[in-house]
C-alpha cells in the first residue's frame, strides 16, 4: 500500500456542526460556477437529494420551488446538490418544467466527485454509498451553520418546517429570544432564563411578560 | 452563468448585467439591485466575466471593458 493510500484511508474529516463556519467550496451548478462565499450577506439553505429523475426528489424540488419566493423575502437562497452530472440536472429541470409546469429557479450543484457532499457529511454509507441523503444545512448571512436536518432516502422533507426554522432563527437573532415547540410566526416567544435570583425576581414582577414561573416567561413581539 | 454562447453572442443574463453596469463603476450589491439579479449570481458572473476580460475590477467596483462594450454594441 502506498503512502498516499494509507493517508487517504486514515483521513478523518471534521463535519460541520451547528455554530461552526460552513466549509467553503466552489462547484459547478446549473447556474454557473458558484462559491459558498458568493452567498455572504444572505442566508442559504444548502440541501442534498439522492438522485435526479426520482419521485420523492421531484416532489421535493417542486415543493422547494413553491417556498422559494417566501424564502427570498427572508433574504434566504436555495442551493441543491446531488452526485448527478450537470447534463442530468439540466435534463431534469427541463422535464419538471414540461411535465409539472414548474420552473426550478434555484441552482443545483453537480457534485460528481462528491467533494461538497463529503465536506458536509451528506452521504450515509450504511444507507447508500453512491447517493447523498436528504440533508439540509441552514447557513446564516455570516456563513455559520445554524441548523442541520437529515432525512432518509424514503421520506420527503417538510417545507413548512424548513420555512419555520429559518423564521425562528431569524427571530432569535433579531430579538434575542427563543421559540417554543411548534412556534409559528406571530406566536409568543420565550425569554431566555434569568441568570440570577435578582433577575428572576425582576422578571416575575415585569408586567410586560407572561411568566408561569421565573424560568418560563413568554412575550408577544 | 455562461456570459457568451457558442455563437459568440452575449446570453440574456449577461446582457442584463452589462446593461445594469452601463458606463458606471458599481459594487456587486449595486449591480444586483439595479439588474434585479440575486447577489450570489452577480458575484459568480462577475468572477467569470472578469476572467474573460469583459469586466474590470478596481477597489471592489466593477466596470465594463472595451471588449464588453464592443460585444454589447454588436448585439
Amino acid at each position: 500500500m502506498s503512502q498516499m493510500e494509507v493517508s487517504q484511508q486514515t483521513e478523518v474529516r471534521s463535519l460541520p456542526r451547528i455554530g461552526s463556519k460552513a466549509p467553503q467550496f466552489e462547484a459547478d451548478t446549473t447556474q454557473g460556477r458558484i462559491r459558498l462565499s458568493d452567498y455572504e450577506g444572505s442566508w442559504l439553505i444548502l440541501f442534498s437529494h439522492p438522485a435526479d429523475f426520482t419521485p420523492v426528489c421531484t416532489s421535493e424540488f417542486i415543493a422547494f420551488q413553491e417556498i422559494y419566493p417566501e424564502l427570498r423575502k427572508l433574504n434566504t437562497e436555495l442551493l441543491g446538490l446531488s452526485v448527478d452530472s450537470l447534463s442530468s440536472h439540466v435534463a431534469w429541470i427541463r422535464n419538471v418544467k414540461e411535465k409539472f409546469s414548474v420552473q426550478l429557479e434555484f441552482p443545483i450543484i453537480a457534485d460528481l466527485n462528491k467533494e461538497v457532499a463529503q465536506k458536509y457529511g451528506m452521504i450515509m454509507p450504511e444507507e447508500s454509498s453512491t447517493e447523498t441523503s436528504r440533508a439540509v444545512f441552514v447557513i446564516d448571512d455570516k456563513q455559520v451553520v445554524r441548523a442541520i436536518i437529515y432525512y432518509p432516502l424514503s421520506t420527503g422533507r417538510n417545507m413548512q418546517e424548513i420555512l419555520r426554522l429559518v423564521k425562528a432563527l431569524q427571530t432569535t437573532d433579531k430579538h434575542g429570544v427563543a421559540t417554543p415547540a411548534n412556534w409559528k410566526e406571530g406566536d409568543e416567544v420565550l425569554i431566555p432564563p434569568a441568570k440570577s435570583d435578582e433577575l428572576a425576581e425582576e422578571r416575575m414582577n415585569d408586567k410586560s411578560l407572561n411568566c408561569i414561573d421565573w424560568y418560563y416567561c413568554t412575550k408577544k413581539l | 452563468m455562461a456570459c457568451v454562447n457558442e455563437k459568440g453572442q452575449l446570453t440574456e443574463s449577461a446582457k442584463k448585467l452589462f446593461r445594469a453596469i452601463g458606463n458606471q463603476s458599481l459594487t456587486p450589491a449595486e449591480i444586483s439591485k439595479s439588474a434585479g439579479i440575486p447577489l450570489f449570481k452577480v458575484r459568480s458572473s462577475l468572477r467569470e466575466m472578469t476572467e474573460a476580460e469583459y469586466i474590470a475590477e478596481e477597489s471592489g467596483q466593477y466596470r465594463l471593458t472595451s471588449k464588453a462594450i464592443e460585444l454589447l454594441e454588436k448585439q
